[in-house]
């Protein structure tokens, strides 16, 4: 008799859907009710609250600066931690566990602990400024809280190490051998990285910007204690509507739309990378 | 690097010291400025005194939200797992229809902002209270839902990268010489998936302990966790303080990692993380 494992998915499934369909009906269905102040909503269902978010000015700067902050680090991200990644997969030193270990003990670290030192160094009169004020001439020290680069900086912290990770684990999975096969056969590094390397590693590039593109539109912690009140991105703008303001319903509305738009570009990718995976099946048969 | 130049060499290597201290030094900073000293709430690294000052003055707050994290994340990391072992088991080796779409739904929650779970957890609770009168929010099972729910689907990522390691071969041919169901899952599967466990285990305590708005949103007076205190205190009522604890805390997940690193080795620690977040 074969062991019947099917079943065990059972317990999960129940758990984890009871929870998923039920909070996001809920959520969803305050989303159309309109609010009365102190969380507490009145009894038609409208439409108001979407109304106002893809209308209001500030609402909509809110989303537009979140996509946009989104966007900045996954370039950034891919950018600085495609090297790393080729680099830590390449490298033969017995240097290189600790140097992915390190990786995965700052990955890990509670997000509060790093942002914590982040604000020191940045600080007025932090190291970092105090490096550019006295030891290079600067004239005013540089402003890191409430800015977009300082809220960028904080997201990419929080990133990088995964990107680097992810990376590192698609960059390993193409041999050595075939870089080596086209240099032997006279191509150059450069043409080697652009016409090997780089095509081989596109799916999983794209697996990568999508993990640090919803990290990054959902990024609360360093958006809101960097941010600090001033720079306002949607996760922050949803707390605040509901701690401070108490309008629920409201919120769930931000929330939705956050919702839309991280699920919308999850799919896209998904068919983006079916497609890039048949157009490599075909380009092999 | 195969045949790279010296210069390369050199280039590859500094990018990499910039990279790793860029990473590093937020941690190193947290703990050389919490041995700073003096009356003033004054933070500067380095130090202008060295003092344990502010490691004596705790406030009492931060050691309790410490103990609510610490508790809160072991049990999401059990609760997790005792999901997660039975779905990665029927994900990896089950053959049943719907197999596809189960493991859709139950990474579903990796994709929502954390802000969104807290929001909907929150009107949940906000729903069932009014119903039957039985209040979740700011009670610590409401906050344990929230977290398992949250974690599970890394706990299953784990499982399932170990698990497919492994050809259901060995269990079979355990079953061929006559053990029972029960004897072949404790004596082959669970030794064979123990890395998984560890792994799973960890990454859930991680996210329970590290994260903040779904604690915000559910938490209350008495479950605070740790995240949230320091996140609350760094908004409100900054105090030095909190770089004691968030250097101890540091410590003791450093101690942690580096033991269970020697537990299943940092292969296994990578291959079951990498790809899920």
């Amino acid at each position: 008799m074969r062991l019947r494992w099917g079943w065990f998915i059972l317990p999960s499934l129940v758990v984890s859907g009871v929870l998923l369909f039920l909070s996001q009906a809920v959520f969803l269905r305050v989303s159309f009710f309109r609010d009365r102040g102190f969380g507490r909503v009145e009894a038609d269902l409208t439409l108001a609250n979407y109304v106002r978010v893809l209308t209001d000015p500030f609402y909509l700067r809110s989303l537009l600066l979140t996509a946009e902050v989104a966007l900045i680090v996954v370039a950034v991200s891919l950018l600085l931690g495609y090297p790393a990644a080729y680099i830590l997969a390449r490298m033969r030193s017995r240097w290189a566990p600790a140097l992915l270990a390190g990786l995965v003990v700052t990955a890990l670290v509670a997000e509060v602990i790093k942002v914590l030192g982040l604000i020191v160094i940045f600080s007025a009169d932090g190291p970092l400024n105090r490096f550019l004020v006295d030891g290079l001439g600067l004239a005013a020290p540089v402003r890191f809280l409430g800015t977009m680069h300082g809220v960028v900086i904080g997201l990419l912290h929080f990133t990088l190490g995964f990107v680097v990770l992810l990376l590192f684990a698609v960059i390993q999975t193409i041999p050595r051998s075939l870089e080596e096969a086209a240099q032997g056969m006279g191509a150059g590094r450069l043409r080697v990285f652009w016409r090997v390397v780089l095509p081989l590693s596109l799916p999983g590039i794209l697996v990568a910007a999508l993990v640090v593109f919803n990290l990054a539109m959902g990024a609360f912690t360093a958006a809101a204690l960097v941010g600090g009140g001033r720079f306002l991105t949607l996760p922050v703008l949803i707390e605040r509507t509901l701690i401070l303001e108490t309008k629920y319903a409201m919120a769930a509305a931000l929330s939705a739309v956050l919702l839309a738009v991280v699920m919308l570009v999850n799919a896209l990718a998904a068919t983006l990378l079916a497609r890039s995976r048949l157009a490599r099946l075909q380009g092999v048969a | 690097m195969s045949g790279g130049g010296r210069i390369g060499r050199v280039a590859a290597g500094a990018f990499l010291a910039a990279l790793y201290l860029f990473l590093f030094a937020p941690l190193l900073v947290v703990a050389g400025a919490s041995l700073g000293g003096g009356d003033r709430p004054y933070v500067r690294f380095p130090p202008d005194t060295w003092s344990l000052e502010w490691y004596r003055r705790m406030p009492p707050g931060y050691l309790e939200s410490l103990q609510v994290s610490a508790l809160l994340a072991a049990a999401t990391a059990v609760a997790a797992l005792f999901l997660a072992v039975p779905a990665a088991l029927a994900l990896v080796r089950g053959r049943f229809p719907g197999r596809r779409l189960a493991g859709v739904m139950l990474r579903a929650p990796l994709q929502i902002p954390y802000v969104v779970t807290g929001i909907a957890f929150l009107q949940t609770y906000y729903l069932v209270g009014g119903a039957v009168g039985l209040n979740l929010r700011g009670h610590p099972v409401g906050l344990l839902l929230g977290h398992v729910f949250l974690a599970t689907p890394y706990a299953i990522g784990a499982l399932v990268a170990v698990l497919e390691r492994f050809p259901p071969r060995l269990e079979e041919a355990a079953q061929g010489l006559g053990a029972s169901g029960w004897r072949v899952f404790r004596r082959v599967t669970l030794p064979l998936i123990a890395p998984g466990i560890y792994a799973g285990g960890l990454y859930a305590f991680i996210v329970s302990f590290g994260e903040v708005p779904v604690a915000l949103f559910l938490g209350g007076p008495g479950v605070t966790t740790f995240p949230v205190q320091v996140f609350a205190a760094m908004q409100f009522d900054f105090s030095p303080s909190l770089l004691a604890i968030s250097t101890l805390t540091l410590i003791v997940s450093l101690v942690l990692l580096l033991a269970l690193q020697r537990l299943i080795g940092i292969d296994t620690l990578l291959r079951a993380g990498g790809g899920r977040r």
